[in-house]
């Protein structure tokens, strides 16, 4: 006879099925179980005896209580005869889990000290502020043979080059955030006034995603992170591309239009190198008057790069967007240095990005809520622009590639 | 009908609320609103009262039920002596002196008073809360408790761990590592003693506790009064022109500062000062190199660690840029001694490009020794 299952008996099968089909999940980008590169690969190692250990102890303790509670359930039967001490017993559970962890402790100090290795020569400056990353190359610093001629800074996506064990020195401008790209290797908290140090590799060119995993504030859930890998010769590309001087736009067209309304509107935290005013002085950004974390993405070449604003906006539309990602590793390479082209522009995100920021990722930039940052904005404000102002900088920044 | 108690509980209640309606047409409006609200309050709680008295017929004891002289509460001989009038009275007597001394002796004293009047009225309700004595005191047990075990708990630790703070502010850096551990080591042996004789007696493991909590306690008073040590502060950096533009020791911040560095610093660079008086910057991540600049991002703080081989004395000195009208940022270590180190903290919040001097690390008095910082 069918007997039917109480309610809460139904909500645990539930969510006992739930996290078994959670499982099942073939889109997951940020899998640490399916590592990409050296370091996450000896994590991975460590990690996946760790589990079968800890797995069958596990078994084991469950089938004893279970037995235990079975067995043993009341009755009505009289109490059995109480005993106390059984020291043969107490010695072998104690030294039995000291034998497993110290059989742990070992492989595990090992991988640590070797994660912790720093003799690299390409060194990337990662810095956490609310809420997106920055990388800046240092000069000089050599990338799987390829030299940075001059500082690189850069947002949203870190790219490296393939099969290289780069130099991540992490710090933070504002609050805690941490830096993980789950395929490549582990967590590292950015804490301001500190450096920590990350190696990653990844084994073939292609696109690694990430998250910070320290709230950091309201948008923390926005705070997301890419590392780009390509091979050598495209790595080369992209730093040539990233270091050429700047070009301003022809004289006439729209994009020079929007120059100068970038200069009015956005100059004063964005930074584009090489970018000169009327009188041919340098425009130099100082988001360090404006913003709380003292900067603001560098936007010399924003549309080399496939989102923004933390990484959590597109700049590719949905279907360019699927065909780099699932792109194979021989063609990732030239299809990531094509940037965003005017077939695969998502303009609708980066208008409405343009017209109210905070409404597309909450911000605290409410003027009348600044008092306790001196005025201070920890976002983009929404700057009241036209919609011809909007159409003017567009048009200046899809020539910033 | 009416019991003498209700009847008094219910006129009263009467009265306020005849009080509450004149004084409501007497004054005007919102004015009128405290009073009248705390007049009916007034008149809802001696009805309710009234109302209580009138059920339980004042509490009287019926003479017809049998044995009721020898069974009843108000039959039985009174309770023990109470030490809570005696606590009441310091307590009150602190009120006056806190009032007229130091706020913190009131706010004490206002504790101890709500502390006596909450176990002297339980006390005094429960000793006639039946017939049974057993019965009484149990009842008094359950309710207070829960109570006075937590909190009781809580002060003692706090007392404890409050004495012990005094102590250790009081000695001496090097006497407080002795006493930290010697009273770690009697703790642990008492507690190994205790653990390894099931046999002793509970009074002499009470006793023994009280004896350590009680000369804790007393000790921790005495250093209370006697204050704590004095800490001094040995500033290790300055952000004077005058000092961090000076060569040598002559303007030496401070001689006591310390000069050796953690080594979990965070240090974005060494910077040394080689015995040949070179200066060269070792990059975090970079072993082997001598770089002569270094990257670091704009507005976040980096930290580089300066040691100084040479044969003399220096400081180092980051000159941090001239910004519009503004004078030129400076930030300098003590001057370090030979063999010794220190590090140095900054922040750079624009470029190079926006500054119209150098920015640079540099040690005075050794020309053309820089490193470059790059803030891109």
């Amino acid at each position: 006879m069918f007997v039917k299952p109480s309610r809460r008996r139904r909500v645990a099968a539930a969510a006992a099925l739930g996290l078994l089909l959670a499982g099942c999940a073939k889109n997951a980008p940020q899998d640490t179980f399916d590592p990409a590169g050296s370091n996450a690969r000896s994590i991975d190692d460590l990690q996946r005896p760790v589990f079968y250990v800890a797995g069958v102890v596990g078994i084991i303790v469950f089938a004893v209580v279970g037995y235990a509670i079975w067995k043993f359930k009341d009755r009505g039967q009289d109490i059995p005869e109480q005993s106390h001490g059984n020291p043969k017993l107490e010695i072998a559970l104690t030294i039995l889990p000291a034998i497993i962890l110290a059989a742990i402790c070992v492989p595990t100090v090992s991988q640590v000290f070797s994660l912790d290795k720093k003799d690299n020569n390409c060194v990337i400056n990662v810095t956490g502020q609310q809420w997106w990353w920055e990388y800046d190359y240092a000069k000089g610093s050599e990338c799987g043979g390829v030299v940075i001629p001059e500082s690189i800074v850069t947002s949203a996506e870190l790219v490296i080059p393939a099969n290289t064990d780069v130099l991540l020195r992490i710090t933070s401008r504002d609050v805690i955030h941490s830096f993980w790209i789950p395929r490549l290797n582990g967590k590292r908290d950015a804490v301001p006034g500190r450096l920590h140090t990350l190696r990653l590799q990844a084994d073939q060119p292609g696109l690694y995603t990430g998250q910070c995993t320290e709230f950091c504030g309201l948008s923390h859930a926005r705070m997301r992170q890419a590392a780009i890998a390509l091979n050598t010769a495209d790595f080369q590309t992209w730093v040539t591309n990233q270091t050429e001087a700047y070009t301003a736009p022809e004289a006439g067209t729209a994009a020079a239009v929007g120059q100068s309304t970038f200069i009015a509107q956005c100059s004063r935290c964005h930074q584009v190198n090489g970018l000169q005013d009327g009188d041919g002085k340098p425009v130099l950004a100082e988001p360090d008057l404006y913003v709380l974390s003292g900067a603001a993405p560098n936007l010399t070449n924003l549309l080399t790069r496939t989102a923004f604003a933390g990484w959590t906006f597109d700049l590719l539309t949905d279907e360019c967007r699927d065909t780099l990602w699932n792109a194979p590793p021989d063609e990732f390479g030239a299809l990531y240095l094509k940037g965003v082209t005017a077939e695969c522009f998502n303009e609708a995100n980066l208008r409405e990005w343009i017209r109210n920021a905070p409404a597309m990722k909450p911000m605290y930039t409410d003027p009348k809520n600044l008092g306790s940052t001196g005025g201070k904005t920890r976002g983009m404000p929404a700057l009241g622009l036209t919609e011809a102002q909007i159409d003017e900088i567009i048009a200046y920044l899809l020539e910033r590639k | 009908m009416f019991t003498t108690g209700s009847k008094l509980f219910l006129g009263a209640s009467a009265l306020s609320l005849v009080s509450a309606l004149l004084y409501a047409g007497t004054t005007d409006g919102a004015l009128s609103m405290p009073g009248v609200l705390g007049l009916l309050t007034a008149t809802i709680v001696f009805g309710f009262l009234g109302g209580i008295n009138w059920y339980t017929r004042d509490g009287n004891v019926s003479g017809a039920q049998e044995g009721v002289e020898r069974t009843s509460s108000a039959a039985q001989p009174a309770g023990s002596n109470s030490m809570w009038p005696l606590v009441a009275a310091v307590g009150v007597g602190g009120l006056v002196i806190g009032a007229v001394s130091r706020p913190v002796v009131f706010k004490v004293a206002v504790v101890v008073v709500l502390a006596a009047a909450v176990e002297w009225m339980v006390l005094g309700w429960s000793e006639r809360a039946s017939g049974d004595s057993d019965y009484n005191s149990g009842v008094r047990r359950r309710i207070l408790f829960p109570l006075e075990f937590p909190i009781l708990a809580a002060v003692g630790l706090g007392v404890i761990v409050y004495s012990f703070s005094r102590v250790m502010l009081r000695l001496d850096k090097d006497s407080g590592k002795a006493a930290f551990g010697a009273i770690a080591a009697m703790v642990l042996f008492a507690g190994f003693v205790f653990a390894s004789k099931r046999n002793v007696a509970k009074r002499t493991v009470t006793g023994v506790c009280t004896i350590a909590a009680v000369a804790l306690f007393g000790v921790g008073v005495a250093s209370a009064v006697q204050g704590q040590r004095t800490i001094e502060a040995h500033p290790t950096t300055a952000s004077e022109a005058a000092v961090c533009l000076e060569a040598g020791t002559a303007g030496e911040i401070d001689d006591n500062a310390s000069q050796s560095v953690s080594a979990k610093s965070s240090v974005i660079a060494n910077v040394y000062l080689q015995s040949n008086n070179v200066v060269v910057a070792y990059v975090n991540g970079v072993p082997g190199t001598a770089f002569s600049s270094i990257d670091v991002p704009r507005s976040a703080w980096v930290r580089v660690l300066f040691h100084n081989d040479a044969d003399q004395s220096h400081r180092l000195t980051a000159r941090l840029g001239t910004f519009g009208a503004n004078a030129e940022v400076i930030q300098c270590t003590t001057a370090v001694h030979t063999g010794h180190e220190a590090f140095l903290d900054f922040k750079v919040a624009k470029t190079n490009l926006a500054s119209s001097t150098p920015i640079v690390l540099m040690v005075p008095g050794l020309d053309g020794q820089e490193i470059q910082i790059n803030v891109p």
